[in-house]
């Protein structure tokens, strides 16, 4: 059992059994959005870690094949990113200034008051990359000097904090039209936010796929020079 | 197949040209921003491509769950300042939401 628990390719083999028991959860509880397959497949390798007193370091010997493809992963965003261009000519403006302003603000308050309240200079440098999708995140936030595992935590609750704060929200400031809502997912969401709206409608998911790639795409060329 | 190929050469350039400028942005970015600019100068996005990122996107969660794990090796911090974090996190997502959906909104209403 011990000898097992060292092989690479079992660890690699959980991965990819916590994930398929994280989606199945997530399809019978009618994707209830506190249960995003992620969380389900991180919950249980991290349990299993813990139960077993295996390191990260031996776990991330089968991890780092699954780690290997986040890569290629982020290139393959110029895909949907190219196909957006058309539909945001006429809007261009507008997005633009949500994208920047909107997500700058959040990500303004996060740093403040992670600065004031906490004041540890890794936290503080971490929680800028909150408002990044987690593949984009975790690349800046090794570039920035902040944890990376954390950075995966943060933009994580992040989008299941947003995914459950911003439609009543903006249903409440009768600001939920469709596009405003989708965008609105997509900025401070990410890819939760957005397979949110996928739920909500395919105008809504449009626009929040794009506004998570447009805000993934800013940070990831601004915050490398500011921070 | 080729479809991943070229997302794997457009990572490798990315990694190149970051070297060479001495960037600080990520490779992948970079990688991102010229096949970004290829299918701009091309005018079409390929079928292989379009190929792999409808078989790749569904699986990104997974490939995201390795570095995410990495949270156990962090767990004095997050006893330390775990509610502080949640507080920051919920607090610094409404102005942010606000401020989004006023812009986009604004302008179309009046």
């Amino acid at each position: 059992m011990s000898a097992l628990l060292q092989t690479p390719l079992f660890w690699a083999a959980l991965t990819i059994a916590a994930f398929i028991a994280g989606q199945q959860l997530y399809r019978r509880t009618g994707n209830n959005a506190f249960l995003p397959p992620i969380l389900t497949g991180i919950v249980l390798v991290s349990t299993t870690l813990e139960l077993s007193g295996i390191s990260y370091t031996t776990y991330m010997e089968g991890g780092r094949f699954l780690h290997l493809m986040l890569g290629p992963v982020v290139v393959m965003l110029a895909v949907p990113l190219y196909q957006f261009i058309h539909t945001m000519r006429k809007q261009w403006l507008r997005i633009a200034l949500a994208v920047t302003i909107g997500s700058g603000v959040t990500v303004a308050c996060a740093v403040v008051l992670a600065h004031f309240w906490i004041g540890d200079d890794a936290i503080t440098r971490t929680i800028y990359t909150k408002s990044i999708t987690t593949p984009v995140a975790v690349a800046i936030s090794e570039q920035v000097g902040g944890i990376s595992a954390l950075a995966s935590a943060f933009v994580i609750i992040t989008g299941i904090l947003g995914a459950l704060m911003i439609p009543p929200m903006l249903k409440a400031t009768r600001m939920d039209d469709p596009q405003t809502l989708g965008l609105t997912l997509g900025i401070c969401a990410h890819a939760i936010g957005t397979s949110r709206a996928l739920e909500l409608g395919p105008q809504q998911s449009a626009y929040a796929a794009m506004a998570m790639t447009l805000t993934a795409t800013l940070h990831a060329l601004v915050l490398p020079w500011l921070v | 197949m080729p479809g991943l190929l070229g997302l794997l050469i457009f990572l490798l350039l990315g990694g190149v040209l970051q070297d060479f400028l001495s960037l600080p942005v990520p490779a992948a970015i970079v990688g991102m921003l010229l096949l970004l600019a290829f299918l701009i100068i091309r005018g079409r996005t390929p079928q292989a491509l379009q190929d792999i990122t409808q078989t790749l996107s569904p699986l990104l969660p997974l490939f995201l769950i390795p570095v995410s794990v990495g949270i156990v090796t962090q767990k004095s911090l997050l006893a330390d300042y775990g509610v502080e974090l949640l507080v920051i996190l919920t607090v610094s997502l409404i102005p942010g939401a606000l401020v989004c959906a006023w812009i986009m909104k604004g302008g179309r209403s009046s």
